[in-house]
Parts: C-alpha cells; sequence; structure tokens
C-alpha cells in the first residue's frame, strides 16, 4: 500500500495546526496541575464511603435553621451552602459525618482561570472555541495516520509493539512515544471535540423535565428526613448535588442529581415524586469533561500532562525530521535524455540522499553527464548507459515510500537501447531482512539489464562500505571518482568501553595473526555480532567478528601493512582502554536448533566460529571446516580446539592446508563430503560461512553444484530457509 | 500627667469605636431563580438594589464567575466596573437553560418599603441582554413573593429566612 498518502496527510495535518496544537498542550499541561493540587486538599474524610445521604441531611438540618444545597465535587468533598442561627450565608466544605464547616470553598486561582480560558478559546470568544475543538479533531487526525504509519512501519498489528529500529535520535522517539501516548492521545482529542460541540448546539438536548401531578400531592405521611427510604440508601458517594425545598409548601421538594439519574422527593412522605436518567448526552459530556481534565484523580491528570507533554515532542521531532528530508532534496544540471550516468534513490528519511548526491558531484566532476531520481520517478531514459540503484529497505523487506511503484513502472516502461547496471542496498543488521528490497531490485532489473556489479549491501551507512563499491565500480568503469568522507559521515555513537584482557604477539606467528581477548561493560552480545572500531576517532570504521569466549569479545586478527584497524589492535596493550560499538548481526548467530550446524571458515573466520563452539554446552553436532595455510598457522587455536572436542562441544574437525601437501583448499573439503552436507540440508542442517569473500563465492558454488546433484534443489532454496548463514569480507 | 494622657487615649478609642460600628440590621433571604428552556451558553445573572431614584446602589449576587464576560452586562458594568468592589463572596456558576438556582442575599432592613428596588439583569454569551429581566420594588409583601421574567427568566421566588 502506499505509504506516502498516510506520511502526507500526517504531515500536512501537523503544519496546518500546529500553532494551535503547541498553544493548546503547553496550556493542557499546566492545567493538569490543577486538579492534582485540588486532590491534596484536606477535605475529603477517610470513610467517606459508607456515608449515606439520610446521615448527612439530618445533621445539617439539626444544626442549620435553612440549608440550601449540598454539592459532592469530583474529588469527593462535600460543600454545603446554609444559612446559620445569626442568619448569616455561609458556603464551604463540610464534614458528611458531623455537619460542621471545615473550610472555605477553593477558588480556582485567577491564574488557572485565565489559562482555562486560553485553553479553550484562546480569548476568541466563540470563534476561539471553534478553532480549538477543530484543531483538537485535526490532532485526532494526526493520531489515526500516525497509527498507520507506526502499522506500516513495524510490520502489521502483531509486531506493533515490537522493537523499533533506532536510525535517529528523533525518529526514534517519535516513533517510540507515540505508540504508548496514543490512547490518552485519541481520548483528550475526542473527549475535546465532544466537550466543543456541546458548547455549539450541535448535539441533540439534554434537558430533563420532570412531570410533577401537583394536585395529588400529600403532606402525609410525614416523616422524619432521616427516615426517608430514599435517602437511607443513598450513599453520598453516588450523589452529585442536593438541592433542599425553597420553602415549607408541599410543592416544594428535594431535588437529587445521582451520578446517572436526577430523582424528586417530597419534602413530608419522603416519596419519590419523579425518576428520570440523564440521557446518554450528559452521560458522555460529564465523562468526557473527567477524561480531558482528570478531575478527581491524579493518576490520570498525570497521564494526562504526560501524553500533552509528549505531544510537544512530537512536533518538535516531526519537523526535525521533516527538514531533514527537504534537505537532501534532488538537483539535476542534464535534462534526463541527455546522461550517460543515471542514478535512482530509494530512501525512507532521506538517509540515501547525501550518498547518491555525493556519487553525482563525484561523476560530474570527473565530466561526466548525471541524472538522479527517485525510484518512484523512473522512466526511459533515451541516452543511458548506466543505472546505479541506491536504496534502503522499508520495515519487513517492503520499498521505501518513494520506491513503492518502481517494480511496477519497470515492467511498463521500456528502454531502447542496452543498458549496464548496479545495485547499492543500504540498511541495518539489525533488521531481520536487511537490504532486501535491493535484492528484489537487482533480480527485477536482471530481466532487462545486464548486471555490472552484484548487489552491494552498506551496513549503518557507514562510508568505509560505500567507498569499497566506489572502488570496484571504478575498476570496472576506469573512472577515477573519490567521495568527500566528512560530508557522508556522522560521527558514530560509541556506547561500549573496552578493556584488553590478553593479546598474543603477531610478529612471531607465521601467518602474523593475533588473537585479542576484550572486556566490555555489557553481555547482551553474541558470537557473530560485529565490533566496529574507530582507530583515529573519526569516521573511518573498522568491522570484527566477534567471537564470544567466557563472555569476553575474542578477535581473530591478520596484521596487515599499514593497516588501520589491524595496526592499532595490535599496538594496544594489556589493560588499555577504549571506546567502541557492537552492532548486532541477528543473520549470523549460532542456530537454537538444528539438527546439525556445519561451520566453514578460512583463516581468521574463524573468529566467531570459536565463540560459538566455546558457548554450544549443549553439545549440538557441530562439524568445522577450516581453511589455513601451514600447519603452523593452527598454533593460535589448537589448544581450544583439542579441549573441544575432547568434551564433545565440536564434533568433528576438517582442515584443509594450502601450502603443505596435500595442498587443498576448504573447498575441496567440502566436496570429498558432497554426500553429508546434502544430508544435513536435507535434514534442516544449517551451514555457516565466515571468511574472505573469494572462499565464500567458490563455497557457494560448491555447495549449489551439491544441492542440485544431491537434492535436485537449488542452493537458493535453502537460504531462503535460512540454512545458509554467511558473513564474509 | 499620666491620667490625663490614659484619659485621653481612651477618649479617642471610645470614639472611633462608637463611630466606625454604625448598626446595620440586615436579613437573609433565599432567592431562586427558575430560568426559561432556551440553548446556548450558560447565562450570566446580576442581581443589583436600584435605589429610589433608579441608580445602582450595590451589587446583591452574580451568577457567573468569569469576569472576562462581565463587560457584556453594560449596564451594571457601567457602575461595577469603575470601582470594582469585592465580589468574590456573592459570586456563584452561570445558570444553564431550564434550571434553578438558589441563592442567598443579604439586604439592610433599611432598604425595605422605602422607595428601593431589586433588580435582576441576565446576558447570554452571542444571545440577548436583558436589562430588567426581573425588577421588583423592595417592600415587605414583595420579598416573600414570586415574580415573572421577561427574558432568560422564567420567574424569581423570594423568601426572608
Amino acid at each position: 500500500m502506499t505509504i506516502s498518502i498516510w506520511r502526507y496527510s500526517h504531515l500536512a495535518l501537523a503544519v496546518s495546526s500546529f500553532m494551535f496544537i503547541l498553544l493548546a498542550s503547553i496550556t493542557g499541561i499546566i492545567l493538569a496541575f490543577q486538579p492534582i493540587s485540588e486532590q491534596f486538599e484536606p477535605y475529603k474524610i477517610s470513610d467517606f464511603n459508607s456515608v449515606t445521604v439520610a446521615e448527612t441531611i439530618s445533621n445539617l438540618q439539626d444544626k442549620y435553621p435553612e440549608v440550601i444545597a449540598v454539592q459532592v465535587d469530583a474529588n469527593q468533598f462535600v460543600s454545603a451552602s446554609v444559612i446559620t442561627n445569626n442568619g448569616e450565608s455561609l458556603n464551604g466544605y463540610i464534614n458528611p459525618r458531623t455537619a460542621t464547616f471545615i473550610g472555605d470553598k477553593i477558588e480556582v486561582s485567577k491564574f488557572f482561570q485565565w489559562i482555562t480560558n486560553f485553553h479553550r478559546s484562546l480569548f476568541l470568544k466563540s470563534i476561539g472555541r471553534f478553532f480549538v475543538g477543530f484543531c483538537s479533531f485535526l490532532l485526532f487526525l494526526i493520531a489515526v495516520s500516525g497509527t498507520v504509519l507506526i502499522l506500516k512501519r513495524q510490520g502489521g498489528l502483531k509486531s506493533f509493539f515490537s522493537k523499533i529500529v533506532k536510525e535517529n535520535f528523533n525518529q526514534y522517539w517519535h516513533v517510540a512515544l507515540g505508540r504508548l501516548s496514543l490512547i490518552p492521545i485519541i481520548i483528550i482529542t475526542v473527549t475535546g471535540v465532544y466537550l466543543s460541540a456541546i458548547k455549539f448546539d450541535i448535539l441533540p438536548k439534554s434537558a430533563i423535565n420532570h412531570q410533577i401531578d401537583f394536585d395529588s400531592l400529600l403532606e402525609t405521611p410525614k416523616l422524619n428526613t432521616a427516615d426517608f427510604s430514599v435517602f437511607k440508601n443513598t450513599k453520598l458517594s453516588e450523589v452529585k448535588t442536593i438541592e433542599f425545598p425553597f420553602s415549607q409548601d408541599v410543592e416544594d421538594y428535594f431535588i437529587v442529581s445521582l451520578k446517572n439519574k436526577e430523582i424528586i422527593v417530597n419534602q413530608f412522605s419522603g416519596a419519590v415524586l419523579s425518576e428520570i436518567n440523564y440521557p446518554l448526552v450528559t452521560i458522555f459530556s460529564n465523562l468526557s469533561l473527567f477524561l480531558h481534565t482528570g478531575k478527581g484523580s491524579v493518576l490520570w491528570s498525570v497521564i494526562l500532562a504526560i501524553a500533552t507533554v509528549n505531544i510537544l515532542f512530537f512536533i518538535y521531532s516531526g519537523f526535525a525530521m521533516t527538514l531533514k528530508r527537504r534537505k537532501s532534496k534532488l538537483k539535476n544540471k542534464y535534462k534526463k535524455d541527455a546522461c550517460k550516468y543515471v542514478i535512482l534513490v530509494g530512501s525512507e528519511n532521506g538517509s540515501t540522499l547525501p550518498f547518491a548526491n555525493q556519487l553525482k558531484e563525484q561523476l560530474l566532476k570527473a565530466g561526466e553527464t548525471v541524472y538522479i531520481a527517485e525510484l518512484n520517478k523512473y522512466n526511459a531514459y533515451s541516452k543511458a548507459e548506466h543505472i546505479i540503484v541506491m536504496t534502503a529497505t522499508y520495515g519487513e523487506g517492503e520499498a521505501p515510500a518513494n520506491a513503492n511503484v518502481f517494480l511496477q513502472r519497470l515492467k511498463t516502461i521500456k528502454q531502447v537501447q542496452g543498458i549496464n547496471y548496479s545495485v547499492v542496498g543500504f540498511g541495518s543488521l539489525a533488521y531481520p531482512d536487511f537490504c532486501k528490497f535491493a535484492i528484489d531490485v537487482d533480480n527485477a532489473l536482471a530481466l532487462q539489464f545486464k548486471q555490472e556489479l552484484p548487489v552491494f549491501t552498506i551496513n549503518d551507512k557507514s562510508v568505509e562500505s560505500f567507498q569499497e563499491w566506489i572502488s570496484l565500480w571504478n575498476k570496472n568503469r576506469n573512472l577515477p571518482i573519490t567521495i568527500s568522507q566528512q560530508k557522508l559521515a556522522a560521527k558514530p555513537k560509541l556506547n561500549h568501553t573496552i578493556t584488553v584482557v590478553d593479546k598474543t604477539i603477531a610478529e612471531t606467528q607465521l601467518d602474523r595473526t593475533f588473537l585479542i581477548t576484550l572486556k566490555t561493560n555489557t553481555n547482551k552480545f553474541n558470537s557473530g555480532d560485529l565490533l566496529a572500531i574507530y582507530p583515529e576517532n573519526n569516521y573511518r570504521e573498522r568491522l570484527y567478528s566477534i567471537g564470544k569466549v567466557n563472555n569476553n569479545i575474542q578477535l581473530s586478527v591478520k596484521l596487515h601493512e599499514n593497516g588501520l584497524g589491524s595496526g592499532f589492535l595490535n599496538t594496544i596493550t594489556k589493560e588499555a582502554i577504549f571506546k567502541a560499538r557492537i552492532i548486532k548481526n541477528k543473520s549470523f548467530h549460532f542456530p537454537k536448533k538444528a539438527s546439525k550446524v556445519i561451520l566453514i571458515a578460512n583463516g581468521t573466520g574463524i573468529a566467531p566460529f570459536l565463540g560459538m563452539i566455546d558457548e554450544n554446552k549443549n553439545k549440538a553436532e557441530t562439524h568445522l571446516y577450516y581453511g589455513v595455510r601451514k600447519r603452523e598457522s593452527l598454533n593460535l587455536y589448537n589448544q581450544s580446539i583439542k579441549e573441544n572436542l575432547n568434551n564433545k562441544q565440536l564434533t568433528k574437525l576438517n582442515i584443509a592446508f594450502s601450502q603443505e601437501e596435500p595442498k587443498q583448499y576448504v573447498q575441496d573439503l567440502l566436496k570429498q563430503d558432497a554426500l553429508f552436507i546434502a544430508e544435513t540440508l536435507k535434514n534442516n542442517g544449517v551451514i555457516m560461512l565466515c571468511g574472505s569473500t573469494a572462499m565464500q563465492n567458490d563455497v557457494l558454488a560448491i555447495l549449489n553444484t551439491i544441492t542440485t546433484q544431491n537434492l535436485q534443489l537449488p542452493l537458493s532454496t535453502f537460504k531462503e530457509n535460512n540454512q545458509i548463514k554467511t558473513d564474509c569480507y | 500627667m499620666k491620667a490625663i494622657k490614659t484619659l485621653l487615649v481612651l477618649g479617642v478609642l471610645a470614639i472611633s469605636t462608637l463611630s466606625f460600628t454604625t448598626v446595620t440590621e440586615s436579613t437573609s433571604y433565599k432567592c431562586m431563580i427558575q430560568m426559561i428552556n432556551y440553548s446556548g451558553e450558560n447565562a450570566y445573572v446580576v442581581i443589583s438594589l436600584i435605589n429610589p431614584e433608579g441608580e445602582y446602589e450595590k451589587t446583591l449576587y452574580v451568577q457567573g464567575d468569569d469576569d472576562e464576560w462581565y463587560h457584556d452586562i453594560s449596564e451594571w458594568w457601567k457602575f461595577y466596573g469603575k470601582k470594582r468592589a469585592n465580589i468574590d463572596a456573592i459570586t456563584g456558576a452561570t445558570i444553564a437553560g431550564g434550571a434553578r438556582n438558589i441563592s442567598v442575599l443579604e439586604i439592610e432592613d433599611s432598604k425595605i418599603d422605602t422607595g428601593y428596588s431589586i433588580r435582576f439583569e441576565t446576558a447570554v454569551e452571542d444571545q440577548d441582554y436583558y436589562t430588567k429581566d426581573v425588577e421588583f420594588a423592595l417592600t415587605k409583601e414583595n420579598v416573600k413573593s414570586k415574580k415573572e421574567g421577561s427574558g432568560f427568566i422564567r420567574y424569581v421566588r423570594m423568601m426572608p429566612n
């Protein structure tokens, strides 16, 4: 479905009403404190719920010659208006058990009165009331469209409350708080609209008309007020107001307004003369007033205040996101039919655009003609030779907002000339469907055009990865493009403190490889997750696959000449402390339940597997295929592998030495064990791959041969079933 | 010397107490206002004491506690608006169409049967304003009677306490 209609409405509504909503929210937050402050007044008696109407009325009539009215407010404070023996009138709170006065009526302070007035009419009287009511309705629509957006983002009703992937502060909290304060905000807005509607006479009339036959009123039998059964059977807590008879005339009577009805009681006999239930309109009005103001409930007032503070935050974060999106607009120097290169961008919130714009600018600098457009604007490009798609993925593998009709347009719009294409996918490994849309686009493009480079995925907007792709592409195209890192790099958030526990020496090792053990301030990571380090404390990032051994991070690192990451890790000494970031890599965790697990690695790719085997306390059947250059290369791992073989956490080890007779690669071992591997996949076993990309490509090719020959199925079937997991570099 | 000083102080005290306790006997009256069935905002009702010359003398009660609307009750506002006497003790809530309300009015006994009258003026936001919705002379008979209204008030009943 088109997400853009909802997003557009959400924004348009917010833009058109935010000034009013802002004012109403600020005043609303202040007003929430009025009912709270009232609740702390000491006028409520402890056993209020057991007091009957008869008790209070007879107490009052005993104590004062004249009683005019009794009122019970939302705080369950009882007030009475009486005339004393001295002929003075008195109006204030009483103790309903003793009828003694305990305090003057709380005057709503001038300040709160002023704010209330502003809140409901902006001092514009009727016009203001209409505006406030209307904006309340708009806010309701904003809440509804926001709910739809959350549903789309989270991928359905079931995952409405599942984890939100954090892209940035504003986006994360806009969604997170939106979810939480959704219900209070909808209640505030609906009741706000209702309260305004009452003022404008839109709702049906709610007047109660008692029909009393005055001719048949009797002064007998005359009973004491305290003995009226209706008063004895009614608790004061059910009462809103009691109006006492105006005079001793039998035609004057008690009018008692209860929570749900109004009754009229003969002042002599105690007979109920009339009883009328409130119409629904009145009940809704009372409910709306309570829900909107929180009168009488500290808890609800606090909830309302918090929800309203959130509205302020939504205004801020919503506009911040919009401005950010606007900033990355697409501009072109050449017309679409004049360009050799076409860059197509798919982005949900604009974070992919700076990358695309950089590429465009650098191509222009190199003297090429480039056209850049959103994926949804896909069109015929008569001079295009190369299409580069740079796209993010939204929700559960869906297209982002500006790319949702691309696949359809691709089918209908035909290009005349032959075109090469490359796809770059942007995403986060924290999502289960990492870069899925980019892969879908690649598959769809393959039907019409020639693939120049396979899909290249970029995790967490990594500038480093993007550069890597650029260099691959440069090589293919013979172009001299360089990317300005400063423009793209956002300073990463380093939230983990790392202490070096142990480190072997690289220089004495045959492959200049070393093991480093690090301690972190968190336990929430798994073997297969990635450790991102920033050796120069800037945008340059290096990723290492983590092996979790004894709750520490264990990395296996090969020291490269002038290697940024390996050099850094090699120079730090024991007990040194540095900051880093752990990236969840859910798609490369050891399977929780699998009949068999086959681990395939070469070189330092063994690092995550060492952790997985160490953690395999359940002794799930695990086979390791490992390729190294020479026997000595194994020295680093020998001890732990032996231990694990002994205690059955590792079932079998198969090693290939590429520089010792018989010269073998890990692929060759797989070929030999083809039947075993086919069997494993058939029985829902899992194969995990870690190491160089060269090895990955070869291994995947061999696995594909094995499955097609032995199981008559392509390897992709098992990939889709999550039986093949890879993490290569 | 000392004795004279004491006498002087006592004398001043005596005079001042006498002059400030102007003994005014007053009676409280119950007053019930029954509104007609109109629709719209609640009504503001101002009850005033009118002197024999037909001018405002004192505000007895104000049904309506939001003073931003007071100037809409224009005749009374000309009297009240200048001085803004403190009327916190004699203000109540506005009265809805069809509703009734009972309040207690304090009226000095010297104002009965001496040409004074009582005035009820009413105003409703965006609707009419009645300067003399109900007005009648303060006589012993009238203060325990029922008077029909001409605007938003159906009738007013009064009763001495």
